[in-house]
């Protein structure tokens, strides 16, 4: 999506510690395996193609000089963690690599008893900001190849990780984009807005790569799968899509940690995380709850308090 | 009195306070519109934001969701909870362009049959007012994008086809 204004000049973005971070992270890695801290170890390694990156679950300790870390890092590694992914929580203690937005999808899991704090080690990495979907994996990060999310990123230091690693460069001011285009769909009216969402979802084919990726779609059984009764229409026709969107929405308003994941697998260039924005800005303005901030055992949706507003209900 | 436009009217309410007091509003004789038609929950807490969603697309022109006022839930807390769910429901039907003037949300007791009588003879007139709702229908029967030939040389492909 075009910014409102002119188009800024491109920025290269330093990634010179990006490989202090690889060589932090394959250390650390290695001590923990070898010092059977942790019996695995989720983290990311070079893809087949040039400067690309694939995550990668390392048990021996050999396989530690495998692990990088670049601008193609774009997985949120956190979803191996949940309780959905069997196979890898049966290997023991996990240690995962996790960039700032990580660690706040990581601390939403916790608050949700996915798993406990002292059964995961964290290994936190400073980040400048990765890919956006669709870049060639090894194109430098500039202000033309950055995700969305990483233009207006306040997570860059993952506070709170049992170690952090790289180092932070001075960072260019670039304009955040999905702040202004959620501004200019604020200020529609409802008949602009709906047509605007209705040709966005138009577009979408049902393939379900946003919940597959989505860290906190961990449910057995999707309510979206379900046959008798049926929520929502199954089939990539309009009507069923936009039930789906907002039951996506609606689940994930007050979990969203803003990992952006939905919308960089999205092959439909559907802006999701548009609503998981608008939800968590709307959390925030009724019931001042921020996901992901620390592991809450109860989220804005799963308490109440008996003074919450009621101005809409007669 | 005969009107063109008779609206569908979906309550969603709950069944030890909304359900007994529309149901007073019955036993007492009262009237009130035929349009409105009742599906009765345990309680507003059971009420999915789904079901709203399943009934626009249905072609339901408005719907209420009633339950007993905060402090009566028959479960302690289900009204409560039900609450901030629409709260923030509602805020994303905003968001996605729905008018909201369409979905309605009330504390009903077992003894207030008046009050059932009164905000549903509003809703309907409001709703009547405003006309059908399309915006969900009319997705019903819209194409997927890859069926619309709005491209001028696709069609000329299809015509040729």
């Amino acid at each position: 999506m075009k910014s409102t204004g002119k188009p800024e000049p491109t920025v290269t973005i330093d990634t010179s510690g990006y490989a202090v971070a690889t060589e932090e992270i394959r250390s650390e890695a290695k001590r923990l395996l070898l010092e059977k801290i942790v019996d695995a170890v989720v983290g990311y390694q070079s893809g087949r193609r040039k400067g690309s990156a694939v995550p990668v679950i390392i048990t021996d300790p050999a396989q530690a000089e495998q692990l990088v870390f670049s601008p193609a890092c774009v997985n949120n590694l956190s979803i191996y963690l949940t309780k959905a992914k069997k196979e890898i929580r049966a290997k023991g203690k996990l240690a995962v690599v996790a960039k700032g937005c990580d660690l706040r999808a990581l601390a939403g899991l916790m608050g949700e008893s996915q798993f406990k704090r002292e059964e995961v080690v964290i290994i936190g990495v400073t980040c400048a900001g990765v890919h956006s979907a669709g870049v060639q994996p090894n194109e430098p990060l500039t202000s033309a190849t950055i995700a969305k999310k990483c233009r207006e990123c306040s997570v860059h230091i993952p506070e709170g990780a049992d170690l952090i690693v790289g180092k932070l460069p001075l960072l260019p001011d670039l304009t955040p984009t999905e702040k202004e285009l959620l501004e200019k769909l604020d200020a529609m009216t409802p008949g602009e807005r709906w047509e605007y969402w209705k040709e966005q979802f138009t577009r979408c084919i049902r393939c379900l790569a946003c919940r597959q990726v989505c860290p906190f779609c961990y449910c057995e059984q999707c309510l979206c799968d379900r046959g008798r009764p049926q929520a929502v229409d199954t089939s990539p026709r309009p009507s069923g899509n936009m039930g789906w969107h907002i039951v996506r929405a609606m689940h994930l308003a007050g979990r969203c940690s803003g990992c952006a994941e939905c919308e960089r697998v999205c092959p439909m260039d559907i802006p999701l995380n548009l609503l998981n924005r608008k939800m968590a800005q709307e959390l925030k303005e009724l019931y001042q709850y921020e996901a992901g901030l620390t592991p809450q055992e109860k989220g804005p949706l799963t308490s109440y308090d008996e003074k919450d507003d009621q101005s809409f209900i007669k | 009195m005969k009107h063109d436009f008779e609206p569908k009217i979906v309550a969603f309410v709950c069944t030890w306070c909304t359900y007994a007091g529309a149901d007073l509003a019955g036993t007492s004789r009262m009237l009130y519109p035929s349009n409105v038609r009742v599906v009765k929950f345990p309680c507003t807490g059971r009420i999915d934001p789904v079901f709203i969603l399943k009934a626009f697309q249905k072609g339901a022109d408005g719907i209420l969701v009633s339950g007993c006022h905060p402090g009566d839930c028959h479960y302690m807390a289900g009204n409560f909870h039900a609450r901030r769910r629409f709260a923030v429901f509602r805020k994303l039907l905003e968001f996605i362009g729905v008018d909201l003037n369409r979905l309605e949300f009330s504390w009903v007791s077992a003894a207030e049959g008046g009050k059932w009588v009164e905000i549903v003879t509003e809703l309907t007139e409001k709703i009547r007012s405003m006309g059908p709702l399309t915006q969900f229908t009319d997705l019903n029967d819209e194409e997927q994008w890859s069926g619309a030939l709005s491209n001028p040389e696709l069609k000329a492909v299809y015509d040729q086809v």
